[in-house]
């Protein structure tokens, strides 16, 4: 009962005035910046990281959970509206959505994907509340070992889950190493990989990081792309509201959705892609009576934007699970999050449970806040949503670009900041080119510094003896779910490419 | 990696039979098979993270000995990364020199050209001093240009006004301080 009683907390400090304004400026932002086409949650939360800075700890974590939540339920608008999914999280459900707005029920989904999400967000961050205690009581037992296993199960999981090759995973995932080699080294004050340049010796801000690998090589990307960037957006045709039986068509989808996203979320294979992929394919496989038609005729079926919007944001928050208890991101929007609380010196562990309490349980308060606030605000004001879609591409990307630089520039307080940002643009268009996952380089920028220090504790306790790494049973079981979660993936690809070849043929 | 292949495969088919999202996503695999001539950018990758790895190494190898009961000082994790990207940039050679990196699609140079070109002349225009809303002026209209839109004129007028609206929102709004010139002063001087 201690947790419900600690949730309760956590849901009377989101409920200040002060913080609910934050969660509502954070869904507002969050919704306004995802909607934006080709832009994913993870590039919203990083276009929107420095913004936050100026809120203190506890606000801007709460402003943060806004801005994750409605950057996702933005994304499933222009997924939906004009079939560009920011992220492979979103991919599903452009499928059925995309043709429901072509036949002029775009309403209809959006309306489905809001209350799915509702649904799934808020179930599983009940989950998330109520696993996260019991994985922490594990964490704190680890030592350096342990810490420094789990950082290398995190290194090969997002190498090997993101994009297709682990060859250009984990080298991107090096890149990330190196950035975060720069700087001054916290344990003997050596300065690393600064070429004499002062504000290189300071570390370099994992902001600059994020919004340089992210948005400008994004936007480098598009522009270097010979496609017309003048698209029309369906416009929205039908009520937003489900009637009844709609409602009874979608609340199957949702239960399996959450439970799938739940599941899949803490793991570290990669965040909602997985999660949203089964759970199109059961809903597909499942689907009866009006949703079979819907399916087979390609006509856009509701089901199968309800059940990938459910697991999509139930994921999000089971990927909070293994961020907060342990510090590991799982997924690029989670190594957002993630460079989010360190620009607070703040450190997602066991001990920011029992170090920053009301912090963490005010942030679990206001992720049901955050999610309450989408479906209520969202679902009537969807056409101011819209209208951002029908801005002209060229004006919304170098608005993008512009709200990019100024948050660097008025974070870092000096020109020189820009010119790592396009240093990092630069890199992350090349990478992007090259087809390297980019979500590998962030992780390694912001967990290699925290590995070294584990690794050169160890050795220092262990006087320069390397074999403490591989004497601890904890730390052995981890490196083993390390090597499952490298080679899971591969056999699960192996598989879905074979069920996909069936189910395109059905 | 043949199941990756499969994997890629698997995506274009579910997409194929319907207009194919426009916007390629983070770790999606392009369409289109390696050409199996060598790709002489797939090897300029491969020198570059040769060179990378040799600068880490040389940078690690100028820090001075210390004595300590780790045995190992600020030096070992540089040496380990750098031994890492050695063997990726292997690696790298040899898919390139084989011809395995996918087929890329033809790049539009104007338009990484005006990207570039616009951070690089704020960025300029920054160090000269011209302030917050002049730069980010310049910004906006030259990236306008970048997704080929040619209305100059209103290119500079649209991004006029949405730097001055983002500088006094952050400014006054939450307080963020932003490169001031001769009209950030002027706003400021008039608005106290």
């Amino acid at each position: 009962m201690d947790t419900f009683f600690l949730l309760f907390e956590g849901l009377a400090t989101a409920a200040q005035p002060m913080n609910l304004m934050f969660a509502l400026l954070g869904v507002m932002l969050g919704t306004a910046v995802g909607v934006m086409p080709g832009i994913g949650p993870a590039l919203t939360v990083a276009l929107l990281l420095p913004v936050s800075l100026s809120f203190g700890a506890t606000g801007s974590m709460i402003m943060f959970a806004g801005i994750y939540y409605g950057g996702m339920y933005g994304g499933a608008i222009s997924s939906i509206l004009l079939n560009t999914p920011g992220e492979t999280a979103s991919i599903m459900t452009a499928v059925e959505g995309n043709r429901m707005a072509k036949r002029g029920a775009g309403g209809k989904a959006l309306g489905a994907a809001a209350i799915g999400s509702f649904f799934g967000g808020t179930f599983a961050t009940l989950g998330l509340a109520l696993v996260a205690p019991f994985m922490v009581s594990v964490a704190l037992s680890f030592g350096t070992a342990e810490y420094f296993a789990l950082m290398m199960l995190s290194f090969m999981t997002v190498s090997a889950a993101f994009g297709g090759s682990m060859t250009r995973g984990l080298t991107a995932l090096f890149i990330g190493l190196t950035i975060g080699l720069v700087g001054t080294d916290k344990l003997t004050g050596q300065v690393r990989l600064a070429f004499g340049v002062p504000e290189m010796s300071d570390n370099i801000s994992i902001a600059i990081v994020a919004v340089g690998l992210f948005a400008i090589g994004e936007t480098m990307f598009l522009a270097s792309q010979h496609i017309n960037h003048k698209t029309k957006a369906e416009a929205v045709k039908g009520s937003v509201w489900l009637n009844w039986s709609d409602l009874k068509r979608c609340i199957r989808p949702y239960i399996r959705g959450t439970g799938l996203g739940f599941l899949f979320g803490p793991l570290p294979t990669g965040g909602a892609e997985i999660p949203t992929f089964l759970s199109y394919t059961t809903e597909k496989r499942l689907a009866q009576g009006e949703g079979r038609r819907d399916f087979d005729e390609g006509r856009g079926a509701i089901e199968g934007v309800a059940g990938p919007e459910a697991a999509n944001n139930a994921s999000a928050a089971g990927t909070l699970i293994p961020l907060l208890t342990l510090g590991l991101p799982t997924s690029a929007t989670a190594a957002m999050m993630l460079a989010g609380f360190q620009q607070y010196g703040l450190q997602p562990g066991p001990l920011l449970f029992t170090n920053n309490a009301e912090l963490v349980w005010g942030l679990v308060g206001s992720l049901f806040i955050a999610n309450l606030m989408l479906v209520v605000l969202n679902v009537p004001f969807i056409g101011i949503w819209v209208k951002l879609l029908t801005i002209p591409r060229p004006w919304l990307y170098a608005g993008i670009l512009t709200f990019a630089t100024l948050g660097i520039v008025g974070a870092q307080g000096s020109a020189f900041a820009l010119i790592l940002l396009l240093g990092f643009g630069l890199i992350g268009f090349l990478m992007r080119r090259f087809n390297y996952p980019l979500a590998p380089a962030l992780v390694g920028a912001i967990l290699g510094p925290l590995a070294e220090e584990q690794l050169r504790r160890g050795l220092m306790i262990n006087r320069g003896d390397w074999s403490f790494l591989v004497t601890s049973n904890i730390a052995l079981t981890i490196y083993a779910i390390a090597i499952l979660a490298v080679f899971g993936p591969r056999i699960w690809a192996f598989l879905r490419s074979r069920g996909t070849g069936r189910s395109s043929r059905a | 990696m043949p199941a990756d292949k499969d994997l890629t495969a698997g995506e274009t088919r579910l997409s194929a039979d319907q207009t194919a999202p426009e916007v390629r996503l983070h770790g999606e695999d392009e369409v289109g098979q390696g050409s199996g001539l060598r790709d002489l950018a797939g090897l300029g990758i491969a020198a570059g993270l040769f060179a990378l790895a040799f600068v880490i190494y040389s940078d690690a190898a100028s820090y001075p000995v210390r004595r300590s009961y780790a045995q190992f000082g600020p030096e070992i994790f540089p040496y380990l990364i750098a031994l890492g990207i050695v063997v990726l940039a292997g690696i790298t050679t040899v898919i390139a020199w084989r011809g395995g990196f996918e087929a890329r699609a033809r790049l539009n140079y104007g338009g990484l050209f005006w990207i570039v070109a616009a951070i690089v002349v704020e960025i300029i225009m920054l160090f000269a001093g011209s302030g917050f809303i002049a730069a980010s002026t310049v910004l906006f209209a030259f990236s306008a240009r970048a997704f080929g839109q040619t209305t100059h004129l209103l290119n500079f007028a649209i991004g006029a006004t949405m730097s001055t609206l983002l500088f006094l929102l952050f400014r006054y709004g939450l307080g963020l301080a932003l490169p001031s010139g001769p009209l950030e002063r002027g706003i400021d001087l008039l608005l106290r």
